[in-house]
């Protein structure tokens, strides 16, 4: 199965910040998208969630009815407790739910903070239960902005297990926005580099990470040390 | 009279505080501008236009609110009510754009955004309600121009102190300043335990 998403533009102050051309995803399959800071993938992320509406004031999907989760760079923790906070995202079936919110505590070494107010976590707790609370229900399209930006390394590589396996599970796809090219590196089936709210170049993991072909992506690589 | 007034300006404030803070409009600026004016509305000239709209010369003379505690109690909504919109608007709308990208991303519908939104905005509430009580406990302006400070009917706390202080018995006025104060210290300890409640509440 296949997600198509049009072209759209969005423009701030008479500037174009994002020209998007079009893309499909593939259900299965993890997208990450890499680039500088201003470079439109944020912008890209929030339009295709439906939190901002692109120039044409149009949905950039075709098809409408695509269920689709969304992570922005700062999830808000509600003022609740961690687990009532995965709970908020329920499927309704009680047993389900409570089988998965388990699952996720555990996958993201959460157990012992279940019970705490969400509000008051640290800066890494709370990306994790942002993550987990997201993949308390099955999207056909899932974009993370940065999931892992306040991880350290051990619940980073914990976080991209977890995706790798809701991947499969949910049958998704996901877009994975991150500055961590090793991160790319390790997850992604497909990168797509943007520059200047431009998609510059977009291929499998290593034909963008490793064997570039336009100048800026080498450019912007070697600058980051790839 | 100061509870009552209080309880209908929350009743009122509190939608309106959160619709306004959270959202994302044209018009909202304005709105907030004009809100923004009223909650520095003089108590002197708020009791002055009720004066005249419930006098016997009047739009609203029928409803013979003039000289009467229900009108003293409008005079007092009118100056409130501002001040917990105003409260509660300023809080919503710093955290509601960054609850509502969360909820979308969730699926979320509108509703269930709204009831969060509240949810989050919980001491912010009782906050502007103690506020807005601290407010009508110490109003003596407009009441006593709509109440006329008629003894055993209108006369309350705040405008007793005033005419006790005027007829020179400051041991009396004093007495019910200090009167005045506990109430608020009471009322005060009362909503530092909600607040406490409030608090585990959230963490179940």
């Amino acid at each position: 199965m296949t997600i198509p998403v049009n072209s759209f533009t969005k423009t701030y102050s008479r500037k174009t910040v994002l020209s998007f051309p079009g893309f499909t995803f593939h259900e299965k399959h993890i997208y990450a998208i890499i680039g500088a800071n201003g470079s439109g993938k944020s912008t890209f992320a929030r339009i295709a969630a439906g939190v901002l509406t692109p120039d044409a004031k149009a949905s950039p999907f075709s098809n409408t009815d695509i269920s689709i989760g969304y992570l922005p760079q700062k999830p808000f923790p509600f003022r609740m407790s961690l687990y009532r906070n995965l709970m908020l995202n329920g499927s309704g079936s009680k047993a389900v739910d409570v089988s998965r919110a388990n699952h996720l505590l555990e996958a993201l070494n959460l157990t012992q903070l279940s019970s705490a107010n969400a509000s008051q976590l640290s800066g890494g707790e709370t990306a994790r239960m942002a993550l987990a609370r997201l993949l308390m229900k099955d999207y056909r399209l899932l974009i993370l902005d940065e999931p892992t930006a306040a991880m350290d390394i051990h619940s980073t590589l914990q976080a991209e297990a977890l995706l790798k396996s809701y991947r499969e599970t949910a049958g998704a796809a996901i877009i994975l926005i991150t500055h961590s090219l090793k991160q790319a590196l390790r997850t992604a089936d497909e990168v797509l580099f943007f520059r200047e709210g431009i998609l510059m170049e977009y291929g499998s993991a290593e034909e963008i990470l490793v064997h570039p072909k336009k100048a800026e992506t080498k450019e912007f690589l070697e600058f980051y040390g790839m | 009279m100061g509870l009552t007034s209080s309880v209908i300006s929350l009743l009122i404030g509190t939608p309106l505080g959160i619709l306004l803070g959270s959202c994302e409009s044209r018009g909202r600026s304005a709105l907030v501008v004009m809100n923004r004016t009223l909650m520095g509305l003089p108590p002197v000239v708020c009791g002055l236009i009720c004066y005249m709209l419930f006098s016997g010369v009047g739009p609203l003379r029928h409803l013979r609110l003039l000289y009467t505690v229900r009108g003293m109690v409008i005079a007092q909504v009118i100056l409130i009510t501002p001040l917990i919109i105003g409260n509660i608007e300023a809080y919503v709308s710093s955290i509601a754009s960054a609850i509502r990208e969360t909820a979308v991303g969730m699926g979320l519908n509108p509703l269930r955004i709204i009831l969060l939104i509240i949810n989050e905005s919980q001491y912010q509430i009782l906050s502007a309600y103690l506020f807005g009580l601290g407010r009508a406990f110490a109003e003596v302006g407009a009441i006593s121009m709509v109440g006329g400070a008629i003894a055993y009917k209108t006369n309350v706390m705040t405008t007793a102190i005033m005419n006790y202080s005027n007829m020179g018995n400051f041991s009396l006025a004093l007495a019910l300043g200090i009167i005045l104060l506990m109430i608020s210290l009471v009322l005060n300890v009362f909503a530092t335990l909600i607040f406490r409640q409030l608090n585990s509440h959230g963490t179940k």
